[in-house]
C-alpha cells in the first residue's frame, strides 16, 4: 500500500526504545541508543508509538491549519462529525476524569468554532450496522461470501490485512468505515437536503485515530465525486483548536447534534469501545433474524479488556425455523490477530463474525487520544 | 604536627581495586551518559557509533553495578566498618561541617578531630551509595524492562538516571578535587591510586580519632 | 619505622551497620519494585473509564439498537433505496461500499465513471 508519512519520530527521540515493542507491525527501526524511524511501508498510522512515547518525541501529521483555512473560506460549507470515543476522552484535555462525556459541550463547541453543521459520526456507525449486519446475514444465510466476515471500521487493520494478508480481504465486510460512509453521505444525500454544491461542502472529521488520516486520503474514498472526507483531526487537535479559539469549554451549554445525518443509537456509541461493534450488530441480526425483540440488549460477554474474546449467540432464525449458534471473536491489539487469521485460512475458524480493532481497548484508546502519563 | 612516624595501611588492595574499578567505570559512563543525553556525536565517534556507545554504557553500567556488590560480599568485614564509620556522626562532625573543615577560606574556626574520615567524607560516602543504588533501580529497567514498563515509569526512570548523574558528577568532580589537586588534602591521594599507604603523621593530623584507635591497638600487641 | 596495619576485628555494632545497609537497600529496592508494578496496574486504568463512559451514554440513550434510528429509516426510504429499508441496495453499494487491495484500481475508475456519467 501507498507510503504515506502520518506518524513522524522526531529529533526530541531519546532512544529508549519502547516504540519498538508497541508497534504491531515491526514498521520502527532502531536499537536500543540510536535514534528510531518509521518505516512508513510497513506502518499502519495507528500511532500507539506516539501515545506511548515517554518523551511525546513522535508527532502525527498535524491538519489544523487546513481546518482554519476551511472555516476561514466562506465560499465553503463546513460539515464536521464526531466519533463516539472522542466525546469521552476530551473532556480530558480541560481536566476532566477519563470517561467523563463532554458530548453536549463539544458539540457547542464546534458549532462556536463555525462549523456550518456539527454532526455525529455516530449516524453512519448505525448506517455501518445495517450494511455490515445485512452483509453478514447474506453470508449467513445465502453463502454470499466467505465466512467468518471481519470488521472493516478499523483503518489500521485494513492496512495491515492489505499489507500482509492479501488472502483475507475476501473476508473483510466491504462496508465502508462510519467515517467514510459519513463522507459519502454527507456530499450526496446532505448535500442534496441542504442545497449545497458538493463541491463547495468541505468534511472535516474529528477522530480518536490517527490511522483516519490516512484513510480519508484513501484514492478509492471518492463515492461522492469528490474527496468523501476532505481532513481528519484528532482528539487532541479538537482540544487545541478549542484552547486557541479562547473558548471556556467547561461552561458552555450542552447542545446536540444538528438533524438529518446526526442522530444516533446507544448501538453506535459503544463503537468506540472493543467489542462495541460486535454487540451493536448483535443487537440489530438478533432482532432483524428472529423477528423479535430483544429484553435485555446489553450482551456482556463481548465487553472486556481481553485482548482475544469469544462468545457465542443462540440466535432464532425465523427464516430457518431453527436456533443457530452464531460463534463471534473480539480481537483488540493487532498483536493478537495473526492466529486468529491463521485459523481462518487454514479453514479451522469456528467464528461467523470476528471484530479487529488494533488499538488495545478499541478506539477510546486511540493513536489520536489525549495521552495519559499519570 | 604530630611527631609520629611511620605510615598507615589506610586502603587495603581489594578497597583499592573496587575504587579503581569503580573511577574508571564511572568516567566512561559518564562521558557516554552526557553524550547521549546533549546528543554529543563525536563522543559517541570515539566509542564506535551510537549503538555501540550505548553497548558500551549497558555493559560498564553491570561492571559498576557487580564491582562493588562482590566486593561488599567478599569484604563483608570492611564495609561494615566503612558503614559504622560513615553513619556516626558526633559533635566534632558537626563542628567539622560548621567550619567546612577549614577548607573554604572564608570559615575559620577550631577543626575538631575526626575518625577515619571526615564529615565531609561521610556525607560524600552517603551520596555515592544512594546514587548508586538510584542509578541501578532507574538504569537496569531502561534496559531490561523498556519493552514491559509503562511509558510514564519509564521516563521517569530516565529523569531521575539524569539528574542522578548531574548530582553524581558534581561530587565525584568535588571529591576529585579535595583529593588530587588541593594542598591540604592531595597527600592521601597516592593511598588510594596506589599503595594503600599515608604518612603517620598525616593521618595523625586528619584523622586524629581513628589514629588513636590504631596506635592504641599496636601499643596493645607490643 | 611503624607500620599501622589496618583492623580487622568487626565489633557487633559495625556488622549490625553494616548488614542493615544491605537489607535497607535490599527493603528499598522491594518497595520501589512494588511502586513500579502499581503504576503499571494503574497505567492502563483510564481505558476502561473511557469505555465505561461510553457504556453508559449507552444505557442513557432512549434508543439503542440501530435499525431503530429514525434518521436510518430516513435515509434509506428517501435516498438508498427508495419506498422501503433495503440495505445493499445498489445506490448503498456505490456508496457505503469499497474494495481493498488488488481491487482497488477497479473500484476507482468504476467510480470515476459514475461521477462522469452523473455530470
Amino acid at each position: 500500500m501507498r507510503a504515506v508519512e502520518i506518524i513522524e519520530i522526531t529529533d526530541n527521540c531519546k532512544s529508549c526504545d519502547h516504540c519498538s515493542s508497541i508497534c504491531p507491525t515491526g514498521a520502527i527501526t532502531g536499537k536500543l541508543g540510536q535514534k528510531h524511524d518509521i518505516n512508513h511501508q510497513k506502518c499502519i498510522n495507528c500511532g500507539q508509538c506516539l501515545i506511548n512515547c515517554p518523551f511525546n518525541a513522535i508527532q502525527d501529521l498535524n491538519q489544523i491549519n487546513k481546518v482554519k483555512q476551511a472555516l476561514d473560506d466562506s465560499q465553503k460549507y463546513v460539515v464536521v462529525q464526531t466519533a463516539p470515543a472522542v466525546r469521552v476522552a476530551l473532556g480530558e484535555e480541560f481536566g476532566l476524569a477519563p470517561g467523563t462525556s463532554v458530548k453536549g459541550k463539544m458539540f457547542a463547541a464546534l458549532r462556536k468554532l463555525g462549523f456550518d453543521q456539527v454532526y455525529d459520526t455516530e449516524f453512519t456507525a448505525d448506517l455501518t450496522i445495517m450494511e455490515e449486519g445485512t452483509e453478514l446475514i447474506e453470508r449467513i444465510l445465502r453463502q454470499k461470501g466467505p465466512l467468518p466476515q471481519f470488521t472493516s471500521c478499523c483503518p489500521a487493520w485494513i492496512k495491515y490485512a492489505e499489507d500482509r494478508y492479501p488472502k483475507i480481504l475476501p473476508y473483510i465486510s466491504s462496508a465502508k468505515s462510519p467515517q467514510q460512509m459519513f463522507g459519502a453521505v454527507a456530499k450526496t444525500y446532505a448535500a442534496q437536503k441542504l442545497n449545497v454544491k458538493p463541491a463547495d461542502m468541505y468534511s472535516v472529521s474529528v477522530m480518536p485515530c490517527t490511522a483516519k488520516k490516512y484513510e480519508c486520503d484513501r484514492p478509492e474514498m471518492i463515492a461522492s465525486g469528490y474527496q468523501d472526507v476532505d481532513v481528519v483531526i484528532t482528539t487532541r487537535e479538537l482540544a487545541q483548536m478549542i484552547k486557541t479559539a479562547g473558548i471556556d469549554f467547561l461552561n458552555l451549554a450542552e447542545e446536540e447534534a444538528d438533524r438529518l445525518i446526526g442522530s444516533s443509537t446507544g448501538a453506535a456509541t459503544i463503537f468506540g469501545a472493543t467489542g462495541g461493534v460486535m454487540e451493536a450488530a448483535l443487537r440489530t441480526a438478533y432482532e432483524l433474524l428472529s423477528g423479535e425483540t430483544l429484553g435485555k440488549v446489553d450482551f456482556h460477554t463481548v465487553r472486556g479488556l481481553k485482548p482475544v474474546r469469544e462468545a457465542t449467540v443462540n440466535i432464532p432464525i425465523k427464516e430457518l425455523g431453527q436456533t443457530v449458534p452464531v460463534n463471534v471473536g473480539i480481537v483488540t491489539g493487532l498483536k493478537h490477530v495473526d492466529s486468529v487469521i491463521v485459523d481462518v485460512l487454514a479453514g479451522r475458524s469456528k467464528y461467523h463474525f470476528i471484530e479487529v480493532m488494533n488499538c488495545p481497548g478499541g478506539c477510546v484508546n486511540g493513536g489520536g487520544q489525549p495521552i495519559r502519563h499519570d | 604536627m604530630s611527631q609520629v612516624k611511620g605510615k598507615v595501611l589506610k586502603h587495603a588492595g581489594q578497597t583499592r581495586l573496587m575504587h579503581w574499578i569503580h573511577l574508571i567505570c564511572f568516567v566512561i559512563l559518564g562521558i557516554t551518559g552526557l553524550g547521549f543525553y546533549f546528543k554529543i556525536i563525536t563522543i559517541d565517534y570515539i566509542f564506535g557509533g551510537i549503538g555501540n556507545a550505548s553497548v558500551v554504557h549497558r555493559w560498564l553500567g553491570v561492571v559498576f553495578t557487580v564491582g562493588p556488590l562482590l566486593y561488599i560480599l567478599t569484604n563483608f568485614g570492611r564495609f561494615s566498618r566503612f558503614i559504622d564509620t560513615i553513619s556516626t556522626f558526633t559533635k566534632d562532625d558537626f563542628k567539622w561541617l560548621k567550619t567546612m573543615g577549614g577548607y573554604i577560606p572564608g570559615l575559620k574556626g577550631e577543626v575538631p578531630p575526626q575518625d577515619k574520615y571526615n564529615a565531609g567524607q561521610k556525607l560524600l560516602g552517603w551520596l555515592v551509595i544512594i546514587c548508586c543504588f538510584l542509578f541501578f533501580v532507574t538504569g537496569f529497567p531502561m534496559w531490561l524492562w523498556r519493552h514491559a514498563m509503562p511509558p510514564q515509569l519509564l521516563g521517569l526512570c530516565y529523569d531521575i538516571h539524569f539528574w542522578d548523574a548531574v548530582i553524581a558528577i558534581l561530587a565525584v568532580a568535588g571529591h576529585f578535587f579535595l583529593a588530587a589537586i588541593h594542598p591540604k588534602s592531595r597527600v592521601e591521594f597516592a593511598s588510594m591510586m596506589t599503595n594503600g599507604y599515608v604518612e603517620a603523621a598525616v593521618s595523625a593530623h586528619h584523622n586524629e580519632k581513628w589514629f588513636a584507635t590504631l596506635q592504641n591497638d599496636s601499643e596493645l600487641k607490643a | 619505622m611503624n607500620t599501622f596495619q589496618e583492623k580487622t576485628n568487626l565489633t557487633r555494632r559495625q556488622f549490625l551497620r553494616g548488614s542493615g545497609v544491605l537489607a535497607a537497600t535490599a527493603i528499598l529496592g522491594g518497595i520501589l519494585a512494588k511502586f513500579g508494578f502499581n503504576v503499571q496496574a494503574r497505567s492502563q486504568e483510564y481505558i476502561a473509564q473511557r469505555a465505561n463512559g461510553l457504556y453508559s451514554l449507552d444505557e442513557r440513550m432512549t434508543l439503542r439498537k440501530s435499525h431503530e434510528n429514525p434518521e436510518i429509516l430516513q435515509i434509506y426510504k428517501e435516498f438508498l433505496s427508495p419506498g422501503g429499508v433495503t440495505p445493499l441496495s445498489e445506490k448503498a453499494h456505490h456508496l457505503l461500499h469499497t474494495k481493498y487491495g488488488d481491487e482497488i484500481p477497479e473500484l476507482i475508475a468504476e467510480l470515476k465513471q459514475h461521477s462522469h456519467q452523473a455530470a
